[in-house]
């Protein structure tokens, strides 16, 4: 069977804007090549963290995954279905989910439950099947007893829960979320990434999380890591985790438990390999 | 004294079903060159307040001071005193207009009346700070950025300003963290330069504690800590009561103590962690 997701030497060059009262300093023109000729594939059900610095590509990457963007060369494919083919794009749509960083940009409707009906209405379903959806869908972030409520009363977490709610409304095989905990105060970090490990877990759903967390990108199955348009690193998280030097010349850093194992083995400490969290550092120490 | 805030209370919508009681009589003083973090849950109130401090919003009750002006008095002494107070907002859409990064930076210095070769000079220095390379971006669109970068867009057009209160509403979000490190390294130093006063809003207590002498900590509108940093960053019952995680290495330290080891539990950054734990197992080659 082909993997859910295959990336074939993906190029994507922004085209150039450049105001046309834009004078005095130079060097900002050109094109901004983005992807330098990415490979990658995830299979369906896997729990992949993607991280890299500042401007590297990930948003690009990830526009990619549900045809917002089309390649400049190479090409994706979405459960064998090509991105670049335009009778594909609704398919990839339906499969591929998104879920931004901003709470507040991406709800549109006055209460939860419309917000979370409106991808489903748009796909001109059947009423009741649109409910069905709907309670689905707000039953598996935890929401249903806010089906009523105004958006806005909502914390930044819950309301990211019901940006969730509404990718799950479409019934993707993959949900990618861009930065979703970035705005978030802890309680609603948590509320999200507990949400995003259980749709993975117990629906089965392939996720891809874009995160500068490094502890969130250590909760995942694998972690890829970007550098200007390019995959430099790809494995479990205790072997790219390793590599603490290579990491900050990146821009990046380690989880702060395996930054403290790594001192101590420096120092000496002997410690087991793969600690990633407290617990884990615990049972080594006592 | 350099801001008085006395009884603030602010209340969005009032009389609407939408009403928000967004403050409830705050009453804080801040000196002149303090560095000051604000931490608080989602919808605690951080926002609305720093923005009170920059002159923004109109209080629902009570009155903010700067050197003993009524914030909003009319007359050229508030005026040039609001000026002086520069405010990074939480979400960088909500401050960038301009349609190139350089007009955008270069905004506040031109607005204070600078001629354009300190206007340039000022746009390079503040890019720079940032950690954006001026030649790659100045004459690029904001909206074209990635959102890291456009953050810093969003911090550089406030820096550019050099005020004498200098806000940040949330600035690492979204940043690498190279970049976040760089960002609180630098804004630090410049702080200790110029002695000018700092306001950091941040859920994370990470960089609460690599750059600010003094946290005040908001819950539901109210003060409920005013303290010293490392005081108010360990006192875990505060911090679990409003809702704020506990930094992973102290979190490991408190473990550690439960199991019945002598470590404290106040160090807040990984390498104090290590040392901690270093120093309690009698490791060599660890002393900081
Ligand atoms: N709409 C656009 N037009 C032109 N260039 C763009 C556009 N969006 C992004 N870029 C550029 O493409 C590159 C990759 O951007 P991208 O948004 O994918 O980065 P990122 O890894 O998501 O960064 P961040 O961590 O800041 O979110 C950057 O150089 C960025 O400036
Ligand atoms: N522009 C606004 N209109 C209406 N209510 C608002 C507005 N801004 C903030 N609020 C409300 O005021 C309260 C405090 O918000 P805010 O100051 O943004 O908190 P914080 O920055 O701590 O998250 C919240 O209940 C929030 O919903
Ligand atoms: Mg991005
Ligand atoms: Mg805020």
């Amino acid at each position: 069977m082909r993997p859910f997701i295959e990336i074939e030497n993906l190029k994507y060059v922004y085209p150039s804007f450049i105001p046309p009262h834009a004078g005095g300093q130079r060097g900002g023109g050109g094109q901004i090549v983005a992807l330098r000729g990415v490979n990658l594939t995830i299979e369906q059900g896997e729990f992949v963290a993607l991280i890299g610095p500042n401007g590297s590509g990930k948003s690009t990457l990830a526009r990619h995954l549900n045809a917002l963007l089309l390649p400049t060369a190479g090409a994706v494919w979405i459960d064998g279905l090509r991105t670049s083919d335009a009778h594909n794009v609704w398919a990839v749509r339906q499969k591929v989910g998104m879920v931004f960083q901003n709470p507040d940009n991406q709800i549109v409707a006055t209460t939860v439950e419309e917000d979370v009906a409106f991808g489903p209405e748009n796909m001109g379903l059947p009423a009741d099947e649109i409910r069905h959806r709907v309670d689905d869908a707000l039953a598996a972030v935890g929401l249903l007893d806010y089906r009523q409520y105004p958006p806005q009363m909502l914390s930044g977490g819950q309301k990211q829960l019901v940006a969730i709610a509404g990718a799950l409304a479409a019934r993707p095989s993959c949900i990618v979320f861009d930065e979703p905990t970035s705005m978030l105060d802890p309680v609603g970090r948590r509320q999200v990434l507990d949400t995003i490990r259980r749709l993975n877990a117990e629906e089965g759903i392939t996720v891809l999380l874009i995160t500068h967390s490094m502890s969130e990108a250590a909760m995942a199955q694998r972690v890829l890591v970007m550098e200007a348009g390019r995959m430099v690193m790809d494995g479990p998280p205790a072997i790219v985790f390793e590599r603490g030097a290579r990491l900050r010349a990146l821009g990046l850093d380690l989880p702060p438990i395996v930054d403290i194992a790594q001192r101590l083995q420096a120092w000496g400490l002997p410690l087991p390999q793969g600690v990633l969290t407290v617990q884990d550092m615990v049972d080594a120490l006592c | 004294m350099l801001i008085q805030v006395e009884n603030l209370t602010h209340i969005y919508n009032q009389g609407t079903p939408f009403e928000r009681v967004a403050l409830r009589e705050v009453n804080l003083e801040i000196e002149a060159g303090e560095r000051i973090g604000i931490l608080g849950p989602t919808g605690s109130g951080k926002s609305t307040l720093v923005q009170h401090l920059a002159g923004l919003l109109k209080p629902t009750a009570g009155r903010v001071l700067l050197e003993g002006t009524p914030i909003h008095s009319k007359g050229a002494t508030a005026r040039k005193l609001r000026l002086q107070v520069g405010l990074a907002f939480q979400y960088p859409e909500d401050q960038i207009f301009e349609q190139t990064v350089f007009r955008e930076v270069a905004f506040g210095p031109r607005n204070l009346g600078l001629d354009e070769a300190e206007v340039a000079a000022r746009v390079n220095w503040a890019l720079e700070m940032v950690g954006l390379d001026p030649v790659a971006v100045a004459q690029r669109m904001p909206f074209t950025l990635s959102g890291g970068e456009m953050r810093r867009v969003a911090l550089a057009s406030i820096l550019a300003m050099r005020p004498r209160v200098l806000i940040l509403d949330e600035p690492t979000a979204g940043q690498d963290p190279q970049g976040r490190r760089a960002l609180l390294d630098k804004v630090g130093a410049w702080q200790r330069e110029t002695n000018m006063t700092l306001i950091v809003v941040s859920h994370a207590l990470e960089d609460l504690a690599r750059l600010v002498e003094r946290v005040i900590a908001l819950r539901e509108g109210r003060v409920v800590a005013d303290g010293p940093t490392r005081q108010v960053l360990s006192d875990v019952k505060l911090l679990r009561a409003i809702g704020l995680d506990v930094p992973q290495p102290v979190a490991l330290l408190q473990a550690l103590r439960q199991a019945g080891k002598e470590v404290r539990v106040d160090r807040f950054l990984p390498a104090e962690a290590a040392s901690e734990i270093a120093r309690v197992w009698g490791l060599r080659g660890s002393v900081t």
